[in-house]
């Protein structure tokens, strides 16, 4: 560091907050678009995959190689193609969202017992009926654990988004920023903010999933 | 599962290195501050009279360092001035990304420095002057097919730069660079792994005397934040940085003077994109910008990378500050 | 491409210290020293957490760092401290330069991954299981030991293949302070411009080999560490209602235990 750097000015902080919020609101856009996209086509894929379990097997097999792409060189492939648009950031996180997400969705739903589902068809339900009223809610431990671990990987990744530039660098952006700079309060607080959003994604999960199944904390007490 | 997953890391990490991208973020001289309105075009258009189908949209990119950013603020805030629309596209990566960019058609104008800028294409041909080097830059660029025209130089420059600690100037009693040739075996040397084939690197150390490769010699890019960290803290004792580095003032830094002139005059100068300039006015474009970068000098360059590293503002006030104080702004 | 052949052709390339051979073995030791340490870390912390199902969050959390932040970041930021600790400490500021940061950056990248594959390994065990060893009188390390660590062997090692395949492809950036490994190839590559092309393929091609190597040889481990009566029920396909009914944050998952590079 040069002589003379504060580890932490809080001053500059204060003085750029706007500038501050506008790089976490872009890293949020970067979280939430593609965590977004990946639960919805995750879902159709599982749900797929539940009727067919022949289509398990290659989708795996996709979305894993998908999840193998180093972030770095996902961009840099879709750079030529997509321009510096938010699409080329928004692509590649949401295929890296995919793997987890499938896997958990599937394996959600085969965690529901085969009684419970014979003895919805017994009662008359519906394929759809079912599938909303029975499948889905007892599959939401899995889904909310696989949404949990897909959005913490999603605002790390989020970072290298920092390649494709200003625009839309977000978190990863203050973090390249302070270290060009040697200025460690950025890059410090945008490490520390991207460890925060992660654990408060975290967080939000786990509430959220407390919340819409309230008996699973009867079950977890009964144990 | 597993298997398929390795190969196609493997695979693109081949891509990857085929795309030409850096590793894990591109060490590049000092910081930019985030440019305002990050991701919103330009402000509107000054007060223009009749020929606004002559003043085309420009989109100006940037390298991913902070004085290529300033660069191209100050020319997109003289032609905002002059009534054209601007979108800003900062922060390419480095020449090697942003290069493709702009052949892609995605930019229209780059800020670019006329030595390196042509050691791209053909290392032979850089020399000390700069409006030589300009003219072998525009040949390089016209023999390979590029239609990019190279817009008047400015007379400052970036060139490489070597320094030391001070506490080392004082100690060896180092000034210039052929003071070092007596000490070079206590020094430890930090040089670009490119520098064995870069006649301005190894060619200009052994002028001074200097036996090729050093006994020392720990290779880190040049002008980064691992360069300028590794001086400080003492894992090397030589370093070479880009002459308006703030990172040098910061750190108080010596720059060893190129007394026998090795170093490549690296003036900046703006590519434009000929298909662009076919749909302006291009004599006015061009007096606009060269006017613009008439005014930048080498000391202006140094202490506005002061500003933005230093005391942290933002680069597009730097950059309007500066174009207020030369009289560029109506 | 023929610039990559002969790149491999040319005897110059594999003796001394720029060789491959010797470049391979610093990588390989970078690596393999990453992954000691955190192994050292993660495994007790995660054998913990998912035997006693306390902490779990804040641990998971805390090693989400690793995630976080992106790697060069980690390796760049100690650096000062690193270098001026080098006198404190007594070793060659050269060590805190090309050695230090890049270890403790991969370090931090292979913690993440183990810690939640073992913590889901040990979560994965069937609880009839446990309470039967309670039930026979077994002592709680006996349990760990006996019962919750053979059957989730192959989830722990599956955790450390992700992690040693992380580590292994971005130790590559070790080059950008100085060090040594397949990275160099690679970005003493980047900076020759047209002509440095044969060598930035020649280094990834190496990381690749090396990655796959390693982990075939990993996979092998790992079949060889899951009990045999085990063996034949992992090779199933989807994950079915018999299989892990217990809910667990990705159970069946060590491959999302990683992220992606």
């Amino acid at each position: 560091m040069p002589p003379g750097t504060k580890i932490f000015d809080p001053s500059w902080v204060f003085s750029h907050l706007p500038s501050i919020w506008e790089r976490i609101v872009q890293h949020l856009q970067l979280t939430a678009v593609p965590l977004a996209l990946g639960i919805v086509i995750s879902l159709v894929l599982a749900i797929i995959a539940i009727r067919r379990p022949v289509t398990y097997g290659p989708v795996t097999a996709i979305t894993g190689l998908l999840y193998t792409i180093p972030s770095l060189a996902a961009f840099a492939l879709l750079r030529p193609i997509f321009g510096l648009s938010l699409l080329t950031a928004i692509i590649p996180l949401t295929t890296y969202t995919l793997l987890i997400l499938f896997r958990n969705f599937t394996a959600g739903f085969n965690a529901v017992p085969a009684e419970i589902l014979e003895a919805a068809e017994g009662m008359g339900y519906t394929r759809r009926q079912r599938l909303l009223r029975v499948e889905l809610p007892l599959a939401v431990p899995l889904i909310i654990a696989g949404i949990r671990l897909a959005s913490v990987t999603t605002i790390g990744l989020a970072t290298v988004a920092a390649v494709l530039g200003d625009a839309f660098g977000g978190l990863g952006q203050l973090i390249t920023e302070g270290i060009q700079g040697f200025f460690p309060t950025k890059y410090l607080l945008g490490a520390a903010l991207s460890v925060l959003l992660a654990f408060a994604a975290d967080v939000l999960f786990v509430r959220l999933e407390r919340v819409i199944t309230p008996w699973s904390r009867a079950r977890a007490g009964a144990r | 599962m597993r298997t398929p997953r390795v190969l196609a890391l493997g695979l693109t990490a081949i891509v990857l290195v085929g795309a030409c991208s850096g590793g894990g973020g591109s060490p590049s001289p000092a910081s930019v501050a985030p440019s305002t309105a990050a991701s919103a075009p330009a402000s509107a258009p000054a007060s223009a009279p009749a020929s606004e189908a002559a003043k085309a949209t420009i989109r100006i990119g940037s390298d991913n360092f902070y004085e290529s950013k300033l660069v191209g603020e100050i020319y997109a805030q003289v032609l905002e001035n002059a009534g054209y629309t601007v979108e800003r596209k900062f922060g390419l990566g480095s020449r090697q990304e942003r290069i493709p960019t702009m052949d892609a058609g995605q930019v229209d104008l780059v800020p670019e420095y006329v030595g390196s800028g042509l050691g791209f294409y053909d290392k032979t041909k850089i020399t000390g002057d700069g409006q030589k080097n300009h003219d072998a830059l525009q040949a390089a660029l016209d023999a390979a097919n590029k239609n990019i025209t190279v817009l008047g130089i400015a007379p400052g420059t970036d060139t490489n730069a070597f320094a030391v600690r001070s506490d080392t100037a004082t100690s060896k009693n180092l000034a210039k660079m052929s003071d070092l040739a007596a000490v070079q075996g206590d020094l430890k040397w930090g040089l670009p792994s490119d520098c064995d084939t870069n006649a301005l690197c190894k060619g200009a150390l052994e002028t001074y005397g200097i036996t090729y490769p050093p006994k020392n010699r720990t290779p880190l890019d040049a002008c980064s934040v691992p360069m300028a960290t590794a001086l400080q803290g003492k894992a090397i004792d030589v370093a070479e940085f880009c002459s308006t580095q703030p990172a040098i003032a910061q750190f108080g830094f010596v720059v060893l003077t190129d007394d026998k002139q090795t170093q490549p005059a690296e003036n900046l100068a703006p590519l434009v994109r000929n298909d662009y300039l076919a749909k302006v006015d291009a004599t006015a474009f061009k007096a606009l910008l060269d006017a613009a970068s008439a005014k930048i000098t080498t000391e202006l360059l140094t202490s506005m990378g002061v500003e933005v590293d230093v005391d942290h503002k933002d680069v597009s006030e730097v950059a309007k500050n500066f174009l207020t104080t030369q009289g560029l702004l109506k | 491409m023929d610039g990559v052949i002969d790149f491999f052709a040319d005897p110059a390339h594999w003796t001394g210290t720029t060789g491959i051979p010797n470049r391979l073995l610093e990588h390989l030791t970078i690596s393999a020293l990453s992954i000691l340490f955190a192994t050292a870390i993660a495994l007790p912390i995660g054998l913990y957490i998912g035997h006693t199902n306390r902490g779990s969050s804040l641990a998971i959390n805390l090693a989400n760092i690793g995630r976080a932040i992106p790697s060069y970041a980690m390796m760049v930021i100690p650096l000062p401290l690193t270098l001026s600790l080098a006198p404190v400490l007594g070793y060659d500021p050269t060590f805190g330069l090309d050695f230090l940061p890049i270890f403790l950056a991969m370090t931090f990248l292979a913690i993440p991954p183990l810690l939640v594959a073992t913590y889901a390994g040990l979560r994965s065990v069937d609880r009839d299981l446990i309470e039967a060893g309670r039930g026979m009188g077994l002592r709680e390390r006996q349990i760990l030991g006996q019962i919750e660590l053979p059957l989730a062997s192959s989830i722990i090692v599956g955790g450390f293949r992700t992690a040693t395949l992380q580590v292994i492809a971005t130790a590559t950036i070790g080059a950008i302070l100085s060090g040594g490994g397949l990275g160099r190839f690679i970005f003493d590559g980047l900076n020759q411009g047209v002509a440095g092309r044969p060598s930035i393929y020649a280094g990834a091609i190496l990381v690749a080999a090396l990655a796959i190597g390693v982990d075939v040889l990993l996979s092998l481990l790992q079949t060889r560490l899951t009990p045999r009566a085990l063996r034949k029920a992992r090779r199933r396909g989807m994950p079915g209602p018999s299989g892990p009914t217990s809910v667990v944050d990705g159970a069946d998952l060590p491959e999302a235990a990683a992220s992606p590079a």
